[in-house]
């Protein structure tokens, strides 16, 4: 494996890290022994073809597949800032608040723009008007949306356009304050200047977050991840700074995926 | 091309007549049941509209012969009796509150001598009989007679009702007095007797003091005597006036029926018939304008009526007492201190009324419109006035449906809540078909139940003393407004249930998906996002839910009670105790009597059309919000 690498060009130490981890939906196992550790404040991409566990393997990280009856992990670890996430006393609110997600298909309440933004900060009890237009401010120009609609806060989410929803959906997620953030496929339902928008705020955002993305597209894997992981089977093939893996990778099976030959 | 065109080919045509059937079918049926749809709305209408003009005549001839004017004064004297009534009812509940102790065991004493009697007499009329008849008192057939009583009062005493305010050496001194009780026996049994002379002596004792009041009530009830007098001589003579200007009537309809037969027939004998029995018909003027005049002139005497009865009811009123000790008669005796002043102003109103009253104001359509819309009193059949009021049927359809609805919301759509947002897979398999099946249960049945097994236990559970505290309590009919309304909340459960939980499900797992992922409990989740989002979809199911309880009319028919009458709000919730009648079941009781196209049964297919309007209304909000969730 060439983990190290990614290592050698991090300082600091890895936000999550996957332990030869093992994922089955009830009888059929779809993991495979991934292991690999995802460094901090960078970007990460996950790439392969349909069904080899990328978007498992993300929705592993805040434990989402719980909603799935019968998906369970069935060996290895994922620790998140030294913590066993998988452990039974786990607070699953808590993990949430700190592991943030967007999803493939924007999925903004029925409600208005504001109380979308302000969802998480309700859920935690906060109460104070001024705290709250306070971080709704914050989170809607971090997402890059804020001059947009800043005036028609309190009209609904539904108004917006699609690229505009899930700039929304970013901005749901980062309001509180997460440490990491996963994103599924975010632009697989939006149009090209939509795309260009939210490859743009990635490069903003992860300043003050670790950023996971799984993406069918490699040419946006190439323009905003730094590091990238090519899966396969519900295995890690190959795993490396995004320029190498596209441009030299080790492993015959990622040249053929990264040059079309499959997938 | 041209030459296949003609000639069969592989695309040809033919096969699809077929085709063109099963399609010609199916479209037949869908056009059947907008032809029938349309048709009941032309046959309701048809058969409705005529009740304007036809109740409109009905309140001409209730005015030209003066049952109006006689009303304006039967109305006060109405008032009067009621609140005597009132004043009597406070009265006993006095006495009665005060010597509840003595009431409660005499009470109990016969329920218990009645039981027994209930099952004894059978056996115990055999012998009497057998004895009057001649019978040798020593016979074999009367041992037997009498073995077969014997063993009947060993059954008898085994199950006798409770008597709890009786001691247990009493009770048993009582079943003792049964059990060796002589056939011929015709007295009560002494602890009866007893019971019944302490309760009426207690009755005197606290009579005492209540002398004034008695005295009072008394009082108050002779004043009404002149004005009655005057009515009950009036009521004779319009009445007469009413009965002429109807035959009248029909005599009319029966020539306009024979000069139009005429008109159509061609022999010219036959005409000539028809013509002569037309003429025939004519109706003698009916001779309104006598006893009119008569009528008139007694209008100082009722004025003069009126004064004194208000003179002397607002001497009498100021004597009642300011209060009393029992919280029945209390409560009894504030709404007729309430009533008083009212019954003073409408008397002091009255003689303006009937100076200014004259027969000859013409009587427009819209009045009838009016008086069937807000009109408190739906009478029919009645040998002085049918009136048609919907008001009291359409007070008891809300008040049931409210009853329903203030149960069957929070059951259904909790229920339902429940079962989409927290059940695990297997209460779901359970518990959903349950509810179904409810649907399933015809009314007929549900509406026996109600009566049988619900409505005995809710009067026989308000009869406890330790539930007195509860507004209305104790019942007196089992069938009121409150069963009914409880046995169509368990009918609606159904429809509100699964319409909710089809709302619910289609709420978009995105939308809970994402409340997860941002950190909510499942409890947040669910009442954050997804019941908000399935918010109209559950407000289309409670409104088809009331839009079932207002159609239903099988139960209420069986339960609510059936009396035509606005509940009696002063005594605050216990109104909902109270029985009512509804806008259903009106029309399901009365239009299989009602002479076809009488005034009565015109009115019962506005009554339909009413309802279909109303149910109509509900769905049609109902679509809306359904459309709403679905966008």
């Amino acid at each position: 494996m060439v983990n190290h690498l990614a290592n050698i060009a991090d300082p600091l130490p890895p936000a999550i890290r996957i332990d030869r981890l093992c994922f089955a939906y009830q009888a059929k196992p779809a993991l495979h022994g991934v292991t690999l550790d995802l460094p901090a404040r960078q970007v990460t991409a996950f790439i392969g073809p349909s069904g080899c566990g990328k978007t498992t393997l993300l929705r592993c990280f805040n434990r989402i597949n719980d909603r799935i009856p019968g998906a369970r992990i069935t060996g290895g670890s994922i620790h998140i800032h030294g913590i066993d996430i998988n452990r039974p006393d786990i607070d699953l609110q808590e993990l949430r608040r700190r592991v943030g997600m967007v999803f493939q298909k924007y999925n903004p309440f029925p409600k208005s723009i504001y109380e979308n933004v302000v969802y998480s900060l309700r859920l935690s009890g906060i109460r104070k008007r001024s705290q709250l237009d306070e971080s709704a401010e914050a989170a809607l120009r971090s997402a890059a949306l804020w001059d947009e609609v800043k005036d028609r806060l309190h009209s609904s989410a539904m108004g917006l356009s699609g690229g505009q929803q899930q700039r929304l959906c970013i901005a749901r997620a980062i309001v509180s304050q997460p440490d990491i953030l996963l994103m599924d496929e975010p632009c697989a339902a939006l149009d090209p200047i939509a795309t260009l928008k939210i490859e743009e705020l990635l490069h903003q955002l992860k300043e003050q977050f670790t950023i996971v993305i799984v993406t069918h597209n490699m040419a946006q894997a190439t323009r905003c991840a730094d590091h990238t992981a090519f899966m396969y089977l519900g295995k890690l093939v190959e795993f490396g700074p995004t320029l190498q893996i596209f441009q030299t990778p080790h492993d015959p099976q990622t040249l053929a995926y990264v040059t079309g030959s499959f997938g | 091309m041209s030459k296949t065109a003609s000639a069969p080919h592989r695309f040809n045509k033919s096969g699809l007549s077929l085709e063109k059937a099963i399609k010609f079918f199916f479209a037949s049926n869908a056009g059947l049941t907008i032809v029938i749809l349309v048709l009941i709305i032309v046959f309701l209408l048809k058969e409705g509209l005529g009740f304007f003009p036809g109740y409109r005549r009905e309140l001409e001839i209730y005015r030209i012969a003066g049952l109006e004017f006689v009303d304006l004064s039967r109305q006060n004297l109405t008032t009067h009796e009621q609140l005597a009534s009132v004043l009597n009812r406070a009265y006993y509940a006095e006495i009665n509150g005060k010597c509840a102790r003595e009431l409660k065991r005499s009470r109990e004493a016969a329920a218990l001598f009645n039981a027994f009697s209930d099952q004894t007499t059978a056996t115990r009329d055999l012998i009497l009989n057998n004895l009057t008849a001649g019978i040798d008192p020593d016979s074999e057939m009367l041992a037997t007679l009498r073995k077969n009583h014997a063993a009947n009062v060993q059954k008898a005493l085994a199950k006798l009702p409770p008597t709890p305010h009786l001691t247990l050496t009493e009770r048993t001194a009582l079943i003792d007095s049964l059990r060796s009780r002589d056939v011929t026996a015709k007295d009560d049994p002494p602890l009866v007797a007893t019971l019944t002379e302490q309760y009426a002596a207690a009755q005197q004792v606290q009579a005492k003091p209540l002398a004034g009041l008695r005295a009072t009530i008394d009082a108050f009830e002779a004043t009404g005597s002149d004005l009655s007098t005057l009515v009950s001589e009036m009521t004779t003579a319009v009445t007469a006036t009413k009965e002429s200007l109807q035959n009248a009537d029909i005599l009319e309809k029966d020539r306009k029926t024979l000069l139009a037969a005429a008109a159509r027939a061609k022999d010219p004998a036959e005409r000539a018939r028809l013509m002569a029995d037309a003429q025939a018909s004519l109706a003698e003027q009916a001779d309104i304008d006598g006893p009119m005049q008569s009528l008139m002139l007694r209008k100082p005497t009722c004025i003069e009526a009126h004064n004194a009865l208000r003179q002397t009811s607002s001497e009498i009123l100021t004597q009642l007492p300011t209060a009393l000790s029992q919280p029945e008669a209390e409560r009894l005796l504030r709404a007729a201190r309430k009533a008083a002043p009212v019954f003073l102003t409408t008397l002091g109103q009255a003689p303006g009324q009937i100076s200014q009253w004259r027969h000859d104001t013409r009587v427009p359509l819209s009045a009838a419109i009016r008086s069937f819309l807000t009109g408190k009193d739906w009478v029919t059949g009645g040998e002085w006035q049918d009136f048609y009021g919907i008001l009291p049927l359409l007070v008891g359809s809300l008040m049931i449906s409210m009853v329903a609805l203030c149960l069957a919301i929070p059951a259904g759509v909790g229920a339902a809540i429940y079962i989409n947002q927290f059940a695990s897979g297997h209460e779901q398999s359970l518990v959903k078909p349950v509810i179904e099946f409810i649907q399933a249960i015809p009314s007929v049945v549900l509406g026996f139940i109600g009566i049988l097994v619900f409505g005995s236990v809710l009067r026989d559970l308000s009869q406890l003393d330790s539930l007195a505290w509860v507004p209305g309590f104790p019942i007196e009919e089992r069938l009121n407004i409150f069963t009914a309304g409880c046995l169509l909340a368990l009918m609606s459960i159904p429809t509100i249930f699964s319409l909710a939980e089809d709302a619910l499900n289609n709420v978009p797992s995105a939308y809970s998906e994402a409340s997860d992922a941002l950190g909510a409990s499942r409890i947040q989740t669910s009442f954050r996002v997804v019941i908000p989002a399935a918010f109209s979809g559950i407000l289309a199911a409670v409104l088809l839910g009331l839009g079932r309880v207002i159609g239903e009319t099988m139960v209420v028919l069986l339960v609510a009670g059936n009396r035509i009458k606005i509940p009696d709000f002063s005594s605050g919730i216990g109104a909902f105790l109270q029985p009512s009648h509804t806008l259903t079941g009106i029309i399901a009781q009365e239009l299989g009597e009602v002479p076809l196209g009488s005034v009565h049964y015109r009115a019962l297919f506005v009554v339909g059309i009413l309802l279909f309007t109303i149910v109509l209304g509900i769905n049609a909000t109902a679509h809306k919000f359904v459309s709403r969730t679905q966008h």
